[in-house]
């Protein structure tokens, strides 16, 4: 008798999966595109031992993971995400919204954003200087924030730009990740409906804070240290390049021993689970846990899981526009997005922007992007 | 009955042993000739070395010392020419009734349809028609037994070796196996060796009894049952016999006791 | 078939305490569950009550949102996460479990039954064995997917889960054969090698079928890790992985239930063998 149990619950459990299977065949909307591209993911600083290895034919990741394999001769740049969408955000400031609610929250944010500020404005120049002091310091605290050696990381910087103000295009072009993840079911208007917001737009003018940043601008140093029982608890990614701002903030060696946090009365250290592997990972394990007050991530990873699973991260400030790129085998015969069909593409993973600008390149010449299985 | 031959011819038996407490003499010197068609009981105290003898004549055990001939021929490994049936019946539990006494006849190619006949009869015989494809694990102890006694029977064997076979069942069934048992040795006469506990069992079942000593085993006494069977339990021979048996015993069990409870 | 039904309807009837209890038994889960969805989003029942952040609520969905969910994955939602549909992840995790699977069978019977019948066998084999085994099977991730790349890779995070539950089984078993049994097919007249046939080998089988679906189960266990650490193309371990990053936890739970499910029909399916192979080795 037994054994008919296990008979009725195998067929039970069969129907199901071939149900599934056989309503995937007839049911589903598969899109008609000229060609698939394949991807898969994998953490950026994998990437260029994985490319050399063969298991995949190209990646898109930030810098200085891109400049690593140039410089390495392990790989050619097909394309540099500002050719995909010129200016594009990147990173961003995100704040925690319950680190803001704290007494003192808001000012410690704009303190911090002022640091932000300050470190943006000193690499501005370090970089248009490349024969002076500030430049050789920014390269160091590269190389050793990014584990890569200085001819990598000064190739990697040209390729970055960094700016922290938030101007119209900024929001206009966050407003168009929203939509394009609408699109494409990574989230659902309902979802966002869900949450207050009418329209996309609605959304980017309440999810994207500039008033703090506009408050920052006129705070000034402070000569004791705030906030010296709970330091603010920063979340960034490993090694990313993009982040350099907060790297800068934190230096004391070029500052004559002050950092520009402590500048301007700031006690931060790292939250825990930094340097996280992902935004997303930020994301849904940093600031939904409460382990993160302040953090550098992706702009998309921030919009994306804020509006599928409400975790909150008022974007605050900019971080970096563009330096990324697609890195194809160096003498791979691939020359354009087209020549990358039935190939695989190593993505840091599906939340990245990387992955949102490798789709929008893909779609734009009419291919699809799908896992590797 | 053919002749007076002699089938089982044990001479000067030794064995002995090394365990942790030290060597430890088996057997010596046991001596036993069994002839053709003859019902043998070997019965002695725990310990003195009965089951040993049997399996030594199987071949499932080495001897250390003597000789150990049957139809004339030194025993060297355990083979089906001696069927043997266990205390714990030893059936093999995927396998059915038909299947386990078809076994030997397998292990000789013997092909199917000629398996087929001989299962078929044996089953009759041990009384378990019906049964053909059940599994041991449906049957009763009495019931698993007789399987047994079949599958042994089923390669024909010179020698049938029973080593307290009914030692597990219970005492009904005990007695109505011994009867099943004549019958069936009364319609394939084989020469038995049976080992027993018992010495109702014995003097019921046997034509000759070997009274063994307690360890280190040998022959006490060997003891004529001369009843014609079936025999009555309660008759005065029987009980005389018994009890002769019994006095035999006693001593043995007497000194068998002793050696446990004094340390060694 | 009106006599399958007829049967299995005989099934239902004559054992409908036990599945009226297993049908309980869910129904009380499933309720347990809407209660605390509704109450962490202070939905009905629980109107009066504060309702818990967002983030916190909508990681646990109400039960019929997961079921939807799971449906779509199939149909008209291509998984964002990974622009696949959810048969397409089952068919690659399928896949591979199923090659590793198979690989751990061919190499840990015949060496369980070595080294449960040879002592030296046993000797050579025993110090790897003690070395290898306690390593769980998910710290070779990082490791073998350089090594066996993509499509070898999970495929041999598998081979390793399963691998020793089947050889530590076998070997018991092998080990375990009732010495009374080699002794009366010794007295039929079996010599060593037809002993191992006829009575090692069906011994050993339902050992055998233990060590496979203990190791049925943790091979689920590695692939959907396996998978889900790796980032490694598609599975439905994946998909748990990619929708937990992008947030969308209805999708986390479907992926969840639909592991169970192919658990249930791959277990299922290895008992159903298991009585096949019973039966195959019992009338042989």
């Amino acid at each position: 008798m037994d054994k008919k149990l296990i008979i009725i619950a195998v067929v039970i459990a069969a129907v199901v999966v071939v149900g599934g299977i056989s309503a995937s065949l007839l049911l589903s909307k598969e899109s008609k595109t000229t060609g698939t591209v394949y991807y898969v993911t994998i953490a950026p600083k994998d990437m260029k031992a994985t490319l050399a290895g063969g298991s995949i034919d190209a990646y898109i990741a930030w810098e200085p993971y891109v400049s690593d394999s140039v410089v390495g001769n392990v790989g050619d740049v097909l394309e540099w995400s500002n050719q995909i969408m010129p200016n594009h955000p990147c990173c961003v400031v995100a704040v925690s919204p319950d680190f803001l609610s704290k007494p003192n929250g808001v000012n410690l944010t704009e303190r911090f954003l002022k640091a932000h500020i300050e470190a943006n404005q000193w690499m501005a120049n370090a970089l248009a200087h490349p024969s002076g002091a500030n430049y050789t310091a920014l390269v160091n605290m590269a190389v050793q924030f990014t584990s890569r050696n200085a001819t990598v990381v000064k190739a990697a910087l040209e390729h970055v730009k960094y700016g922290y103000e938030m101007n119209q295009a900024f929001r206009n072009a966050l407003q168009q990740f929203t939509d394009m993840y609408i699109n494409d079911n990574m989230t659902t208007t309902a979802k966002m409906q869900g949450l207050g917001y009418s329209s996309t737009s609605d959304f980017i003018s309440k999810y994207v804070n500039g008033s703090l940043l506009d408050a920052a601008k006129s705070i000034t140093p402070s000569s004791t240290i705030l906030n010296p029982s709970n330091p603010i608890r920063l979340g960034y990614l490993l090694g990313d390049l993009h982040q350099m701002a907060q790297v800068v903030a934190q230096n004391t060696t070029a500052f004559g021993g002050t950092s520009m946090f402590q500048k301007y009365g700031l006690l931060v250290t790292s939250a825990t689970g930094a340097p996280f592997a992902s935004g997303g990972t930020e994301m849904s394990l940093g600031f939904a846990s409460g382990s993160v007050d302040i953090g550098y991530l992706g702009a998309p990873p921030a919009i994306l899981n804020h509006l599928n699973s409400g975790v909150k991260a008022l974007i605050v400030a900019q971080a970096n526009s563009e330096g990324s790129g697609i890195v194809v085998k160096a003498n791979s015969g691939i020359h354009n997005l087209g020549d990358l069909v039935n190939k695989t593409v190593a993505t840091p993973g599906e939340t990245s922007i990387q992955f949102l600008l490798l789709k929008m390149a893909l779609d734009k010449e009419g291919l699809d992007l799908k896992i590797k299985t | 009955m053919d002749g007076n031959e002699v089938v089982i011819n044990i001479t000067h038996l030794s064995k002995s042993f090394t365990r942790e407490r030290g060597r430890i003499i088996a057997l010596d010197d046991f001596g036993l000739e069994v002839r053709e068609g003859e019902f043998v009981c070997l019965l002695g105290p725990s310990g003195c070395g009965k089951t040993t003898v049997l399996r030594i004549v199987a071949g499932l055990e080495a001897k250390s010392g003597g000789s150990v001939k049957v139809e004339g021929k030194e025993v060297r490994d355990a083979g089906p020419d001696r069927g043997m049936v266990f205390q714990e019946f030893a059936l093999f539990p995927w396998r059915s009734v038909r299947k386990n006494i078809e076994f030997g006849l397998e292990v000789k190619n013997v092909p199917e349809t000629k398996r087929a006949d001989v299962s078929k009869v044996l089953i009759e015989l041990v009384g378990l028609k019906g049964f053909e494809d059940a599994h041991p694990r449906e049957l009763s102890g009495g019931m698993k037994q007789r399987v047994a006694i079949a599958r042994a029977l089923a390669n024909d064997p010179e020698v049938l070796l029973m080593d307290e076979p009914f030692g597990s069942l219970d005492a009904q069934t005990r007695n109505l196996m011994q009867k099943e048992l004549l019958r069936i040795w009364s319609a394939r006469r084989k020469t038995v060796l049976f080992v027993t506990h018992s010495v109702e069992e014995a003097v019921y079942l046997a034509d000759r009894i070997v009274v063994m000593t307690a360890r280190p085993g040998k022959v006490r006494e060997i003891i004529d049952v001369p009843l014609n069977r079936p025999r009555d339990r309660t008759s005065r021979e029987f009980i005389a016999i018994r009890s002769k048996v019994l006095g035999e015993l006693e001593e043995e069990f007497e000194k068998a006791r002793a050696a446990e409870l004094s340390p060694e | 078939m009106r006599s399958l039904t007829k049967s299995l309807s005989k099934a239902v009837i004559s054992n409908w305490l036990r599945l009226t209890l297993s049908a309980v038994s869910v129904a009380v889960f499933l309720t347990i569950w809407w209660l605390l969805s509704a109450y962490l989003r202070a939905d009905w029942p629980f109107l009066g009550v504060k309702p818990y952040p967002l983030s916190t609520y909508e990681r646990l969905p109400y039960w019929w949102d997961v079921l939807r969910a799971l449906g779509r994955s199939f149909v008209t939602n291509p998984s964002p996460t990974g622009g696949r549909f959810m048969s397409e992840h089952i068919l690659a995790s399928l896949t591979r479990i199923s090659i590793g699977f198979a690989l751990a069978l061919i190499s840990a019977v015949p060496l369980g039954l070595l080294m449960g019948r040879s002592r030296n066998a046993e000797a050579v084999g025993r110090p790897l064995v003690e070395l290898f085994r306690p390593i769980p099977p998910l710290a070779w991730v990082p490791i073998f997917l350089v090594v066996f790349k993509f499509f070898w890779g999970p495929i041999a995070i598998v081979f390793l889960g399963v691998f020793f539950p089947i050889l530590l089984n076998v070997r018991l078993g092998a080990r375990s054969v009732d010495p009374v049994l080699i002794d009366a097919a010794r007295t039929l007249g079996a010599r060593r090698s037809t002993i191992f046939v006829k009575v090692v080998l069906p011994f050993t089988t339902p050992y055998l079928m233990t060590g496979i679906t203990v190791g049925l189960g943790i091979g689920w266990m590695c692939i959907v890790a396996a998978e889900m650490l790796g980032g490694v193309g598609g599975g439905v371990g994946y998909y748990i992985f990619a929708a937990n990053t992008a947030g969308l936890y209805d999708l986390v739970y479907a992926g969840m239930v639909m592991i169970g499910i192919l658990s249930v029909l791959t277990t299922g399916v290895a008992g159903l063998i298991e009585r096949w192979v019973y039966r195959w080795m019992g009338m042989k």
